[in-house]
C-alpha cells in the first residue's frame, strides 16, 4: 500500500507523523521487490539514472551518486552493459543500488539476499546497517530467521495475513524462553545433579548438561548448589530460543510450518 | 509533470535509438520507391517480346506502315510475310516467330472486320500490344481511304467530350485528387495505428512481466506511466512521419536539380503538385490530418495499453484480447474505400462521425472539401466526439491499467476487465 501496489481496504497511512501523500512522499521511499524489476534491454547506467530521476533527483546529482555507489559495489564498468547480460546476483546488486540511491527515509526490501553469494550478501548487509545507522528505517521481509536475528531490531511475524508476533528481537526471545541453560564442566557430568529439585535435566552429554530451571528459582541458586558440591564449572549460559524455533511454534500445524520443520 | 516528461523521454529515446526503427524508417521509402520502379522495370524486362508473322489477305497492310509502328513500340515486332498459310503453320517456329496472324480479307471499312487470331503453340498471354499496333495501322488506312488529311485527323482526335462532377458549394474540388489524398492519409493513419498500437501493447506487457511496474508505481502514478508511454510512442510515430516527408522532399529536390531537369516526368510531377494545391485545401487537410492522427492514436493507444496491462507473458492471450480492437481498425479501412468513392453516402458520413472509425474515414472525406462535402456540423461533431471518447477511454484504460499492471496469474475475462474499469 505504501508503494502504491495495493489499495487499502480501510484505515490510513501516516508517514513522518503526517498523512501519507504518495505524490510527494514517494521520493522518500525506496522499494526493492522480490523479483527483478528492471528493463532488460536498457543500458545499466541510463536505467539507474532514469529511475533516480523519477525519484526526484536532478540529473547531475543522480550521476554523482550513481558513480559513488557503482564504485563502492565495483560496478563502474557496467555502465554501458545491458541488464540482460548480468547474472542474477549482479542484477540484485543493481536493484539494491536503484532502491537506495535517492537516500530514502523508508526502505522496503523484499527478500534482498535471495540469489546472492556470501560476499555480496555481506556487502549488502553492511550497507543496510550503514543506512539504518544514518537514520533510514528499513522494512525487511525474509523467510530466513537467522538473517532476522542478525539484522533486525524489531520483528513482526505474519501468518496467513494475520499478525502473530510483534516486538523487538530481544523481547520476543525473552517472551518465548523456556529457562534452558547449558552447563559445561571441567570433568565428567556429576550424577548428583539429577536429584536436585530446582531443575530438570533435558539432555546429557559427556561433560555438559542442558537443564531447565524450574519456575521461581534463580540462576544463583543453581550455581551455588553446584559449587557447593565441589564441581568446577567451565561455562554457564542461558539458551534463548532461536527465532526459527519461535517461528515454527507460532505457525505450528500450518503447511508453511511443516516446510520449515523439514529444514531442521 | 516532470516525471511524465522523463517517461516520455525514455520511451522516445529507447525506441528511436533502436536499430529496427532506423531500418524501417530508411527502408520504407526505399522499398516504396523500389516497388514502384521495380514493378515498372520488371514489366519492361520480364515480358517476352513477341515476334509475330503477319499474312495479309486484305492487301492493305504494307511493310512500310508496319515498320513505322515497330519503330514506335518495340514491345512486339510484326513482320509481313507473303507465304502460304499451310506451310507457315508448320514452320513459323523454325523461322523464329512466336505466332502468326492472318488479316482476313473481310477487313474493309464498310463492314465490321472479323477478329484477327494470332495462332501459336503456346499461351501468348495478353496481346493488347499487337492489337494497338494493328489498330494504329488500320486507322492510317481508314483515314487514307476516306480522304481525311492530317489537319482533319488532328481535329477528330482532339475533339472529345469529357465529363466531370462539380460540387456547386466547393468549385475547386477535384474528385480524383481528393480521393488519392484521402486514401493516402487514411491509410497512413491506419498503418500507424496498427504498427504502433501493438508496440504500445508490447511495451506495457514488458513492464508488467519484467515487474518494472512494481518499481515504477512506487515513484509515479500508473496513469502517468500510461500517458508517458503513449505520448512517447506518439512522438516516435511523428518522427517517423517527418523523416519520411523529409525523404520525399530530398528525393524530389534531387531529381529536380539533377540532370533530368527537363524530363517530362518531373514537370508532370511539378504540375501535379500545383494541381493538388489549387484543387485541395492543403492547410486544412494537413491540420485535420494532424488532429485525426493524434486523436485516433491516443484513442486506440489507450485501448491497446489497457489490453497490454491485462494480459500476462502469453502473446496468444494478447492477440485474442486485442483482436476485436484490431478488427475495428481494419473495418475502418473498408469504410474508407467506400468513402473515397462516395464521400457523402450514409456509410461514409456515419463512419466519419463515430469515433471508432472517424480518424480513418474522415480523412477520406475532408480532401473533397469543407463545407462542400463535409458540412461544418459533421466535422465539428466528429471532432468533439473523438476528443470526448479519447478522454473517456484514457480514463477507463487508466483504471484497467492501474489494476492490470500489478495483477499476475490467470488471464482476465472481458467481464473482469470491465469491472476494473468501473471501480472507483
Amino acid at each position: 500500500m505504501i508503494t502504491g501496489i495495493f489499495y487499502p481496504d480501510s484505515g490510513s497511512i501516516k508517514f513522518d507523523g503526517k498523512s501519507f501523500d504518495p505524490a510527494n512522499d514517494s521520493s522518500k521511499i525506496g522499494y526493492m521487490p522480490e523479483e527483478r524489476g528492471l528493463y532488460k534491454k536498457m543500458k545499466i547506467g541510463e536505467q539507474t539514472l532514469y529511475l533516480a530521476q523519477l525519484k526526484g533527483l536532478s540529473k547531475r546529482e543522480a550521476v554523482t551518486r550513481i558513480n559513488q555507489w557503482f564504485d563502492r559495489f565495483e560496478m563502474s564498468t557496467w555502465w554501458n552493459k545491458k541488464v540482460e547480460d548480468l547474472s542474477k546476483g549482479m542484477q540484485q546488486k543493481l536493484q539494491f543500488v536503484t532502491t537506495v540511491l535517492h537516500n530514502p527515509k523508508l526502505i522496503i526490501l523484499d527478500e534482498p539476499f535471495s540469489g546472492l553469494d556470501p560476499v555480496n550478501t555481506n556487502l549488502i548487509k553492511d550497507e543496510i546497517f550503514e543506512l539504518a545507522k544514518n537514520g533510514a528505517t528499513v522494512i525487511f521481509s525474509t523467510h530466513r530467521m537467522e538473517q532476522v536475528e542478525e539484522i533486525c531490531d524489531h520483528i513482526v511475524l505474519v501468518n496467513k495475513g494475520q499478525k502473530v508476533l510483534d516486538g523487538t528481537v530481544k523481547q520476543v526471545k525473552q517472551d518465548f524462553k523456556e529457562n534452558l541453560f547449558r552447563i559445561s564442566f571441567a570433568q565428567a557430568v556429576p550424577n548428583e545433579l539429577s536429584g536436585a529439585d530446582f531443575l530438570s535435566i533435558k539432555k546429557q552429554e559427556d561433560n555438559s548438561l542442558i537443564i531447565q530451571r524450574n519456575e521461581n528459582r534463580s540462576n544463583n541458586e543453581i550455581l551455588q548448589y553446584i559449587i557447593n558440591q565441589g564441581f568446577s564449572i567451565e561455562s554457564f549460559n542461558e539458551l534463548l530460543p532461536s527465532l526459527n524455533d519461535i517461528f515454527i511454534r507460532q505457525v505450528e500445524g500450518t503447511p508453511l510450518a511443516r516446510r520449515f520443520q523439514n529444514l531442521n | 509533470m516532470k516525471k511524465i516528461l522523463l517517461i516520455i523521454q525514455r520511451e522516445y529515446l529507447v525506441r528511436v535509438r533502436k536499430k529496427s526503427f532506423i531500418i524501417t524508417t530508411l527502408l520504407f521509402p526505399l522499398l516504396y520507391v523500389g516497388l514502384i520502379f521495380g514493378t515498372a522495370y520488371m514489366s519492361e524486362k520480364g515480358t517476352t517480346r513477341l515476334k509475330i508473322a503477319v499474312v495479309d489477305s486484305s492487301g492493305k497492310f504494307t511493310q512500310a506502315r508496319i515498320d513505322k509502328e515497330n519503330a514506335l513500340d518495340n514491345s512486339s515486332t510484326l513482320v509481313l510475310l507473303n507465304e502460304n498459310v499451310d506451310s507457315l503453320n508448320k514452320h513459323f517456329e523454325d523461322k523464329g516467330y512466336d505466332g502468326y496472324a492472318v488479316i482476313p480479307a473481310s477487313t474493309v471499312i464498310e463492314n465490321r472486320p472479323d477478329r484477327i487470331v494470332i495462332k501459336s503453340n503456346r499461351t501468348l498471354g495478353l496481346v493488347s500490344g499487337v492489337q494497338i499496333k494493328l489498330n494504329n495501322i488500320w486507322n492510317e488506312i481508314k483515314y487514307e481511304e476516306l480522304g481525311i488529311d492530317l489537319e482533319k485527323r488532328q481535329l477528330l482526335n482532339d475533339s472529345k467530350l469529357s465529363v466531370q462532377a462539380e460540387n456547386m458549394k466547393d468549385k475547386g474540388a477535384n474528385g480524383d485528387i481528393a480521393a488519392v489524398i484521402g486514401y493516402i492519409s487514411g491509410f497512413l493513419i491506419y498503418f500507424i495505428l496498427i504498427i504502433y498500437g501493438s508496440q504500445i501493447m508490447m511495451g506495457v506487457m514488458e513492464e508488467k512481466t519484467g515487474r518494472i511496474a512494481e518499481i515504477m508505481v512506487s515513484s509515479v502514478k500508473p496513469f502517468q506511466m500510461m500517458m508517458g508511454k503513449i505520448i512517447g510512442i506518439a512522438l516516435v510515430a511523428l518522427t517517423q512521419f517527418f523523416l519520411w516527408i523529409a525523404f520525399i522532399f530530398i528525393i524530389y529536390n534531387a531529381t529536380k536539380s539533377g540532370s533530368v531537369a527537363g524530363d517530362s516526368n518531373v514537370s508532370q510531377f511539378v504540375g501535379g503538385v500545383q494541381t493538388v494545391f489549387t484543387s485541395v485545401n492543403v492547410p486544412l487537410v494537413v491540420g485535420m490530418f494532424a488532429f485525426y492522427f493524434l486523436g485516433g492514436f491516443f484513442f486506440y493507444a489507450s485501448l491497446y495499453a489497457a489490453i497490454g496491462s491485462a494480459v500476462n507473458e502469453d502473446m496468444r492471450e494478447a492477440q485474442s484480447l486485442s483482436f476485436p480492437v484490431t478488427m475495428i481498425v481494419i473495418f475502418a479501412i473498408f469504410i474508407l474505400m467506400v468513402a473515397m468513392k462516395d464521400p457523402t453516402g450514409p456509410l461514409a458520413v456515419w463512419g466519419s462521425i463515430i469515433p471508432f472509425t472517424s480518424p480513418i474515414v474522415m480523412m477520406a472525406r475532408i480532401p473533397y472539401g469543407v463545407p462542400g462535402t463535409v458540412p461544418y456540423w459533421q466535422l465539428g461533431l466528429s471532432i468533439v466526439l473523438l476528443i470526448a471518447t479519447f478522454i473517456l477511454t484514457a480514463w477507463f484504460a487508466g483504471k484497467i491499467y492501474r489494476t492490470g499492471i500489478l495483477m499476475y496469474g490467470k488471464k482476465p475475462t472481458w467481464k473482469e476487465i470491465i469491472k476494473w474499469a468501473l471501480r472507483k
